[in-house]
């Protein structure tokens, strides 16, 4: 198994396409902190305007750990399209290529290969989260320094004391990753329906932006599904910076992401072993 | 012996006019030209949830303030209704008008009304409970021009000599909350079984600011540069 | 002997369209079995469903006497194949796709052993060379090579002289007769051209529409005996009489205007056509196929209305 898993992150990072949510990632990165090196002190005047309105606030607001909430907050969204563009070619792909009956063929059993498929792409995404942590963090606390971390929410601004924010960041990375394994499983999962990489993207693109759209929606009929959608848990990281901390809501989201990744998975390898490889 | 029955007489009824009350307060404020003090702040508003900031508040007469957070950021109400009482007691010449007494948390305190002579000043009316014997104010409630009303409460123990408090309890009004869409960084799992403070947008509400003052390091000069620095 | 793999019953519909019905047939050991149809017939259906790629509607398959799909994944360990087009790893290099499906294989391969099965497909030397960069010859090498790597009993090889060019064609039939006589594989090999599998196959079978028509060995199946004669000539009503008086008779298979097809032996010919020459028949043409050619081409043709 582990020499399985070891085979398709070597397959998975030989492909150039792997780099491209790498080199999007540092990209995006960079120009949210220039941005904000630039032009930081008016987008806080513009975000915070309720607040200036009554209090001065004074000392090193566009900090490190702001910028890399903001960085966050923009980019979360879009990296669910570069999980999938590594985990929704992950049997598509090869389908594609027509190198997955060449791998069918060889004495290795078809649960084993979704497995193996699966855990390469959760190591390619806990990397992707690991890069972004370094981009993000790292060289926004380079660029901006340390500091309390305000976090502007739609009822409420809280205020973070510095020393109270790593911890949190180190927790809400451990629940984006998990949020993202979600992800990526859901990406193997269409991946085994289609026979070219661009479906799966797609459609696991579709399904995120459909229920991200109905959790935001909030119309009461779709209240009553949206404990279940999967959209709705994977933003908890958000909740290590509220004060206090909800932690039940967060466990309870971490189990319902939980469940739906070895739901996702135990289907694709239930679909797979019945596929018939025509391609 | 006619100290003794003077003092007496000024423990008794009306033996001070409210003007000495106000001026002899004044006097005792001016004593202190600026501080530095330990604090430890705590801000009680329903749309900002900050915890308790520890911090140098620096002080320098008439009006200039800053609170230093070694790094971090510092939350202060709008400058004109500062935080110190030497700031919300108006300078210069002022009308001053008795008021009566009044009883607050046992005890039966002066009351007086303060209205400034310039128009220059933000504060348009302080209102003053005293405590005669101290001569320090317990309370007071100002009407400023662009501000609304500030309310606090002083309490006092080592520091009281030089009118400066140990605690000071801010009630200020704050208005709507209102984020620009797009900037909320939300996740509200609890959404739905958060009270409803529907009733309550539109009309300001009350909040507090409690600040303890730890220390105090008094009269020592401080720079004007201290307050100019650091803009951010 | 003990049959390497044999097939009983296969049945395979997609849809309504049957693609493989009731096919039986097994491969004995050291053969070189030629599985012959046209484009459709069921012949990549079939493969895949001896390999566990298609799962059959009915039937079974036995590698080595035992039943294959609750042992697939032992049992693969004695197979090695190339499905249609030997698709790889186009950004890897030969070497890392050989390496990465030996490791595949639940046997310890050797270094050496990988440079062995290079040498013998003939691609020794451009085995760092980006597999995208291979002609379409290599690539189908390279594949033997993927199939031959973990030194299985039988290979499956599935049109694999399909987009090569005559050279490449040349070059793959020889490795196919030289991995049968010199490593004794066991070898299937499917085709769509006769003169292909009848070039290197000890057996055959021909399937049409999912179903077998013809099996058995290549050599009775093609026997010169019935080796079909088209002879193309002026019309000539007087030949055609003294012919059908003649000796010939019983060798005639279709007589008509300009156009005569005579079944017999090859050896007969140079006798019949100084017959022919001495009754005067203006020859224009001889043209010699096989009978199962022509057999297997109007089943084609068949197909192809």
């Amino acid at each position: 198994m582990k020499q399985l898993v070891k085979l398709e992150l070597y397959k998975i990072f030989r492909r150039p396409r792997t780099y491209i949510a790498f080199g999007v990632i540092a990209a995006v990165t960079l120009i949210i902190e220039a941005a904000l090196y630039a032009d930081g002190n008016s987008f806080i005047q513009f975000a915070l305007a309720s607040v200036t309105e009554q209090f001065d606030l004074q000392g090193n607001i566009i900090n490190g750990y702001l910028v890399t909430y903001i960085v966050l907050q923009s980019l979360i969204v879009n990296i669910p399209l570069l999980v999938a563009l590594v985990a929704g070619d992950a049997i598509a792909g090869e389908a594609n290529n027509g190198t997955l009956r060449l791998l069918l063929t060889k004495p290795i059993t078809r649960a084993k290969l979704v497995w193996a498929k699966f855990l390469a792409s959760v190591v390619y995404t806990l990397l992707l989260l690991l890069w972004l942590a370094i981009v993000s963090l790292g060289l926004s606390l380079l660029i901006f320094g340390t500091g309390d971390l305000i976090n502007m929410k739609s009822d409420a601004m809280v205020l973070l004391l510095k020393d109270d924010v790593p911890w949190r960041y180190l927790a809400a990375f451990g629940f984006a990753a998990l949020a993202m394994t979600s992800v990526a499983a859901l990406s193997v999962l269409l991946s085994v329906f289609a026979e070219n990489s661009i479906g799966p993207i797609v459609s696991t693109m579709g399904v995120i932006l459909f229920f991200t759209i109905i959790t935001n929606l909030g119309l009461p009929s779709f209240e009553v599904i949206k404990p279940y959608l999967m959209t709705t848990h994977m933003i908890a990281w958000k909740g290590f910076f509220n004060d206090p901390v909800p932690y039940g809501a967060i466990l309870k989201s971490a189990l319902v992401l939980t469940a739906y990744i070895f739901g996702f998975v135990l289907t694709t390898i239930i679909v797979f072993s019945k596929k018939d490889i025509k391609t | 012996m006619i100290a003794l029955l003077w003092g007496s007489v000024a423990a008794g009824a009306q033996s001070l006019s409210a003007e000495e009350l106000f001026y002899g307060m004044r006097d005792k404020l001016e004593q202190v030209h600026d501080y530095v003090a330990e604090v430890k702040m705590k801000i009680n508003i329903s749309f900002m949830r900050v915890p308790v900031l520890h911090g140098k508040l620096y002080f320098k007469s008439p009006d200039k303030m800053k609170l230093e957070r070694n790094g971090g950021i510092s939350i202060l109400p709008k400058k004109s209704i500062s935080l110190t009482l030497n700031n919300l007691v108006p300078g210069g010449e002022a009308t001053v008008i008795d008021a009566g007494r009044q009883i607050i948390n046992g005890k039966s305190l002066r009351v007086i009304k303060v209205i400034p002579d310039s128009d220059q000043t933000d504060i348009v009316l302080t209102k003053i409970w005293v405590d005669e014997q101290r001569l320090l104010a317990i309370r007071t409630e100002t009407t400023t021009r662009d501000n609304g009303t500030v309310t606090m409460d002083l309490k006092f123990g080592k520091y009281a000599a030089l009118a400066l408090p140990d605690e000071v309890i801010f009630y200020v009004d704050v208005k709507e909350f209102k984020v620009p869409k797009g900037v909320a960084m939300d996740y509200d799992p609890q959404a739905e079984t958060r009270p409803v403070e529907a009733s309550a947008t539109g009309k300001p509400r009350k909040g507090t600011i409690k600040i303890s003052y730890l220390s105090y390091e008094i009269n020592k000069g401080l720079d004007d540069r201290i307050f100019t620095s650091e803009k951010n | 002997m003990k049959p390497v793999i044999s097939a009983k019953n296969l049945t395979k519909s997609f849809k309504e369209f049957k693609a493989v019905d009731d096919l039986s047939f097994s491969i004995e050991q050291g053969s070189v079995y030629g599985f012959l149809g046209e484009n459709g017939a069921g012949k990549s259906t079939t493969m895949r469903m001896l390999l566990g790629l298609i799962r059959p509607d009915a039937g079974q398959v036995f590698i080595k006497g035992r039943e294959f799909t609750s042992r697939r994944r032992y049992l693969l360990k004695y197979v090695g194949a190339i499905i249609e087009r030997p698709d790889l790893y186009g950004f890897l290099s030969g070497w890392d796709n050989l390496r990465m499906m030996a490791l595949l294989s639940r046997k310890p391969i050797r270094r050496k052993q990988l440079y062995e099965v290079l040498e013998l497909v003939g691609l020794r030397g451009r085995e760092q060379d980006k597999v995208k960069d291979y002609s379409q010859g290599m690539k189908q090498r390279l594949g033997i090579a993927i199939a031959l790597v973990h030194e299985p009993d039988l290979l499956i090889l599935d049109e694999p002289t399909n987009g090569l060019d005559p050279q490449g064609i040349a070059e793959m039939r020889s490795l196919i007769l030289k991995l049968s006589r010199e490593h004794q594989k066991t070898i299937l090999v499917s085709s769509h051209l006769l003169y292909e599998i009848e070039q290197i196959a000890t057996q055959m079978l021909i399937i049409h529409r999912g179903k077998k028509v013809i099996e058995g060995n290549v050599a009775e199946l093609l026997d010169p005996k019935e080796t079909l004669f088209d002879i193309r000539m002026e019309p000539d009503d007087m030949v055609l009489r003294s012919l059908r008086e003649s000796r010939w008779q019983p060798y005639v298979a279709e007589a008509g205007q300009g156009m005569l097809t005579m079944k017999m032996h090859p050896r007969q010919m140079p006798e019949l056509n100084r017959w022919l020459v001495h009754q005067h028949a203006a020859i224009l043409e001889i043209r010699s196929r096989h009978s199962l050619e022509a057999y297997f081409l109007s089943l084609t043709h068949e197909a192809a209305r």
